[in-house]
């Protein structure tokens, strides 16, 4: 049995460069080719850093959250008898429309639970506005882009069985 | 006697050609080569660059050596281990068997790992000392245990993998002292035997440990 141990193998080692039994060119070609295709597939990848071309779906984490919607704090007067006046005049104008246009009154809650009324101008200015932007991201999706296309979008008359019964009466 | 009779009888002496050239007096023509004590056959797998490349396509054998001479003559015209591309792998296995666990001569052993961090160099010199033992056939026991020896480029760290035939314990445990030596282990690393069989299970632990 033939041994030789790794100094007597290295001693062995000739100083100049012996020719090889196979191809050794193409070898090497074959190995630079592959090692070319590793680095520009590296670069590719680098350039897009992992979004892009190879991941078209949106992170989900850049959203803003909701749009801030900013809600005045309800003012409340009292005065020398007691009465807490709950001053929310953007609400009572809303009820005004929706009560058959009849002029109402505000309603003034008090810390006792009773409650008195005290006339408000049908022309009241709404003290609080609600700011929405219409977020761009999602006018192409399925969500509405404004708060307003909501409203418009609820559906207002429902069915009146009672008026249904009616115009029934008529036809007869 | 004097120095004329010296000359003269120098101017007789004739050195003999017959002295067969050996690979150190003359690199070129040498005639003596040294034998191993088996044939080798390098492999190589070619890292893939196409979904469509198989393993078959990848393993390619380069060339077969069997005396010194030629062993060192392929390691010279052959990339170094930190020249190979990642997802490369050198396998040099003894004769005709193939470096696949699934081959006869491979299914009934093992492999003794070992996974390391550092690359260059160090990586080029632990190859070629690996190498050098298991050809040189010091590491091996009296009825060759081992069957070949691997080397994976990989980017978490490079691999060796020394295969052997059989999963004989003492033979191991043996042979595995001996390659801690040759890759310069301390204490602190570890070699891990596998055997074949368990080959195709990713969560398998190491029969043993050194």
């Amino acid at each position: 049995m033939y041994k030789y141990t790794i100094d007597e193998l290295l001693q062995l080692k000739p100083s100049e460069t012996l020719v090889a039994n196979f191809d050794a060119v193409d070898f090497r070609a074959i190995i630079e080719k592959v090692k070319q295709l590793q680095s520009l597939k590296e670069e590719e990848f680098a350039h897009h850093g992992g979004h892009g071309h190879f991941n078209r779906r949106r992170s989900s984490h850049h959203h803003a959250g909701r749009p801030k919607v900013k809600h005045n704090k309800p003012k409340v007067t009292t005065d020398s008898e007691g009465w807490s006046t709950l001053d929310n005049k953007k609400d009572v104008a809303e009820e005004s429309e929706v009560v058959d246009g009849a002029t109402t009154t505000a309603a003034g809650t008090t810390s006792n639970g009773n409650t008195r009324s005290s006339p408000v101008p049908s022309a009241t200015i709404a003290q609080e506005t609600l700011k929405v932007r219409p977020n761009n991201k999602n006018i192409g999706s399925s969500r509405p882009a404004d708060t307003k296309d909501i409203v418009a979008d609820k559906q207002i008359h429902g069915f009146n069985a009672f008026a249904a019964l009616e115009s029934d009466e008529d036809d007869e | 006697m004097s120095v004329e009779e010296v000359s003269q009888k120098l101017e007789t002496v004739s050195v003999s050609d017959d002295t067969p050239k050996t690979v150190l007096t003359d690199s070129n023509n040498f005639e003596v080569k040294h034998p191993l004590n088996s044939k080798w056959t390098l492999w190589y797998t070619k890292p893939a660059v196409d979904k469509s490349e198989s393993w078959s396509d990848l393993l390619r054998p380069v060339t077969s050596f069997e005396t010194v001479e030629e062993f060192w003559a392929i390691i010279q015209n052959i990339p170094e281990p930190h020249e190979l591309p990642l997802k490369s792998d050198y396998h040099v296995f003894r004769g005709d068997i193939r470096p696949e666990w699934e081959d006869t001569a491979n299914s009934k052993g093992g492999k003794w790992s070992f996974q390391i961090r550092s690359k260059g160099s160090e990586i080029d010199e632990l190859w070629l000392r690996t190498l050098l033992a298991v050809i040189g056939e010091t590491i091996d026991e009296e009825e060759s245990e081992i069957n070949g020896v691997v080397l994976s480029i990989r980017k978490g760290g490079n691999k060796f993998a020394l295969w052997t035939k059989s999963e004989n314990e003492q033979a191991l445990r043996n042979i595995g002292a001996k390659f801690k030596q040759v890759l310069k282990l301390t204490e602190d690393g570890h070699l891990e035997f596998y055997p074949h069989s368990s080959a195709n299970n990713r969560n398998a632990q190491p029969t043993i440990t050194l």
